[in-house]
């Protein structure tokens, strides 16, 4: 018989080192935005002076803006699609299977690789504009990557192309799960296959739902490769996002003591999606437990 | 065996090093070596530094380059782990503001002695001096010299339009683009639109329009000058620039405009004379377009300077202190000089340097005789776009103006220059 490691070694001793290690950096960087870093870090005391002139430069409030739009558009189109796609699959069709993994299949694709192929895709001079003018359609016109007030959608759609296959899998286990006889007692009574998914499978499906939103959400807040790759902030500085912003101020700009204001910045960002998650998890465990 | 030869070699190796300075202080001479970190791998930088070691090489000494590919901030993060790690190399590169900047987190090493015996600051443009010796004293040497904003005519392109003038001032650089236009080139300038072209756009029409109102607004920051008129009017000659470019180029590089430049497609391009280098991988031959200095309106030549240099930093080892004497004689040497810019594209750093032999294309001579020319006139000034006239914290700040005043179409020139004061009162 092999002797088996006793079960807190294998869980709690990485669980603290990642914690530790977590927090100590956590920690350093809310130091580190306090001081008037700049190549190296230094110690000092600045009080809130990187903050204030992080949140006044046009950079940030442009990323803050960008984050609200790309984050709410996102998750809500990453959400329907991914619903929706899980739904037709539901239908017990032929070659489930091979959608399944074609749907899934962008996940594997790392974000700088979503990026580049879909600045080529969306470039009006090679992409789909040229394509559908080569077919004879001359007035066709799309060209969001280079249109500063459009281009962060293209960020949205290589966004969903590349996670809504994860909400689909998630869903379809989702569906998969709801118990086949409630299921029947609701085509017994009538029900015909719209009603049943709007009224009895579906409301079994939120807190999946919720899991898709958190999980979508810090993807968003923390979006950087993507961006880079695609569009770079750019045209101009059109969008900018808050991890674009950090990265710049950190190692372009050589301006630590800024860029760990930024990073704080973001951290209280997720903290805000985060916290009500954990709170609204407790809440229900309790419920569970009292029931 | 090759894993024990090689074993057996740097034991060899390391108990020569050892050795070394005990050697050293016995003899009163070392085998010169030199560690030292730049971004250039790859292309025709890198082969210029290639041969520079071999040159460091031929001369007894013991050459440990590591090349840091990507943009020079990359190199710069290697360089600022190093140095917090108390080990930086006898030898970085290091350009413009960001040596004085640099200089003052680590010890760098004296090097008036060899500059003054080399008589090297005699032959060198007095602003770009400056930058190298930031406390008074020289701690780095200046390598190689572009022009930021050289304009680059396409044969074809000029063919087409039917114009065989070469535009000197502004307004015959306007003329020409409309008649370029009006010839069926839909796009007739070829500039792409990363941050640095943007800036290179609107360097390029201050210096043009007034080379002393951007010596007072972007190297001296003159809070007067910064809202000037010239600004406005170098916001309003950006735009046109920017109006002529395809705007499906979105973000991308001037590269990949090159193949339209060339046949005619498009007939202007404002850049630094690194693109000759671009050119020329790229298979196109010197006849197939002219390079002559960027417009300027009193008529002579205006030179925004962009220089590579090394920064010298302080070792104790004496072989990296003899190697850092000697790779310091060899970046002044003009021979080493003319070897690396025939390999880049540049010209040299030393005024004194004669390009009419063969090696050198007339771009170079061009550029080189317009710097001398500028320098003549107090029309050298250092370039904002390429990190040569600010540090880059105020360089990025007064780039985002400018950038997003060429995407925003609807942002007013006035409106981009108490936008770029704004940005540069918040950066200080």
């Amino acid at each position: 018989m092999v002797r088996r490691l006793p079960e807190f070694l294998v869980i709690w001793v990485p669980l603290l080192l990642s914690a530790a290690h977590l927090i100590s950096f956590s920690i350093w960087t809310i130091w580190i935005s306090f001081t008037p870093s700049t190549l190296v870090p230094v110690t000092g005391w600045v009080g809130l002076r990187n903050y204030n002139s992080v949140l006044a430069s046009r950079n940030w409030q442009i990323a803050f803006d960008n984050l609200l739009l790309f984050g709410i558009a996102f998750v809500l189109l990453s959400l329907a699609t991914g619903l929706l796609l899980a739904i037709l699959l539901d239908q017990r069709i032929r070659g489930e299977n091979v959608l399944r993994t074609i749907f899934l299949y962008p996940l594997a694709v790392s974000f700088v690789v979503t990026g580049t192929v879909w600045s080529w895709l969306l470039n009006p001079g090679i992409g789909i504009e040229k394509l559908v003018h080569d077919l004879g359609w001359m007035t066709f016109k799309f060209d969001w990557l280079v249109n500063r007030d459009m281009a962060i959608w293209t960020i949205v759609i290589a966004a969903i192309w590349q996670s809504s296959g994860f909400a689909m899998a998630l869903f379809l286990a989702g569906l998969r799960s709801v118990d086949a006889d409630i299921i029947r007692a609701a085509q017994i009574d009538g029900a015909g296959p719209f009603r049943t998914y709007w009224r009895v499978i579906l409301p079994t499906l939120w807190p999946i739902t919720v899991t898709v939103i958190v999980v979508q959400l810090q993807f968003a807040i923390s979006a950087f490769d993507l961006v880079r790759a695609l569009t770079n902030g750019g045209p101009g500085i059109a969008t900018q996002l808050p991890a674009l912003v950090v990265y710049d101020l950190m190692f372009q700009r050589s301006q630590l003591g800024r860029g760990a204001a930024a990073a704080v910045l973001m951290l209280l960002i997720l903290l805000a999606v985060l916290l009500p998650y954990g709170a609204w998890r407790y809440v229900r465990q309790r419920r569970a437990a009292h029931a | 065996m090759p894993i024990t030869t090689t074993r057996r070699r740097l034991l060899a190796g390391s108990a020569a090093a050892l050795a070394l300075p005990a050697f050293a202080r016995a003899q009163g001479a070392v085998k010169p070596r030199l560690t030292a970190i730049s971004q250039w791998s790859a292309g025709s930088d890198g082969a210029a530094i290639t041969a520079l070691g071999k040159k460091f090489e031929e001369k007894g000494g013991v050459w440990q380059h590591s090349p840091v590919p990507g943009f020079t901030t990359d190199m710069m993060n290697k360089l600022r782990a190093q140095i917090i790690a108390g080990d930086p190399p006898a030898c970085s590169q290091l350009k413009g503001p960001e040596i004085a900047a640099w200089s003052k987190i680590a010890p760098t090493v004296d090097l008036d002695a060899v500059v003054a015996a080399a008589g090297y600051e005699k032959v060198v443009a007095p602003d770009l001096a400056k930058l190298h010796k930031p406390a008074g004293k020289w701690i780095a040497l200046p390598l190689q010299i572009y022009s930021t904003n050289m304009l680059f005519l396409s044969k074809r392109g000029m063919d087409r339009a039917k114009a065989d003038k070469v535009p000197v001032t502004w307004a015959d650089f306007n003329d020409l683009a409309e008649k370029m236009k009006s010839s069926g080139m839909a796009y007739p300038i070829a500039n792409g639109g990363t941050r640095a072209d943007d800036g290179q756009k609107f360097e390029a029409s201050l210096a043009g329009i007034s080379p002393t109102a951007y010596r007072a607004a972007c190297m001296n920051l003159d809070k007067k000058a910064l809202e000037g008129p010239e600004m406005k009017a170098a916001f309003a000659q950006t735009r046109k620039i920017s109006d002529w470019c395809d705007p499906n180029v979105g973000v991308q590089p001037y590269a990949n405009n090159l193949k339209r430049f060339v046949e005619g497609d498009m007939g202007m391009l404002i850049m630094g004379g690194w693109a000759q280098g671009v050119l020329k991988n790229a298979g196109f031959k010197f006849d197939d377009y002219v390079i002559t200095p960027g417009p300027s309106d009193n008529g002579k030549p205006v030179f925004l300077l962009n220089a590579d240099a090394f920064i010298f930093w302080q070792r104790k080892e004496a072989d990296l202190q003899a190697g850092q004497m000697l790779m310091a004689q060899l970046v002044m040497d003009p021979a080493i000089q003319t070897m690396y810019s025939q390999i880049t594209g540049s010209i040299p750093v030393r005024t004194d340097v004669d390009l009419s032999g063969e090696g050198w294309s007339d771009g170079q001579r061009t550029t080189a005789a317009a710097l001398k020319n500028a320098m003549g006139n107090n029309q050298a000034v250092l370039s904002l776009a390429h990190n040569m006239a600010q540090e880059n914290g105020l360089t990025a700040a007064i780039i985002d103006v400018i950038t997003e005043y060429v995407k925003n179409k609807t942002i007013k020139p006035e409106e981009a220059v108490s936008r770029l004061a704004e940005a540069v009162e918040g950066a200080r």
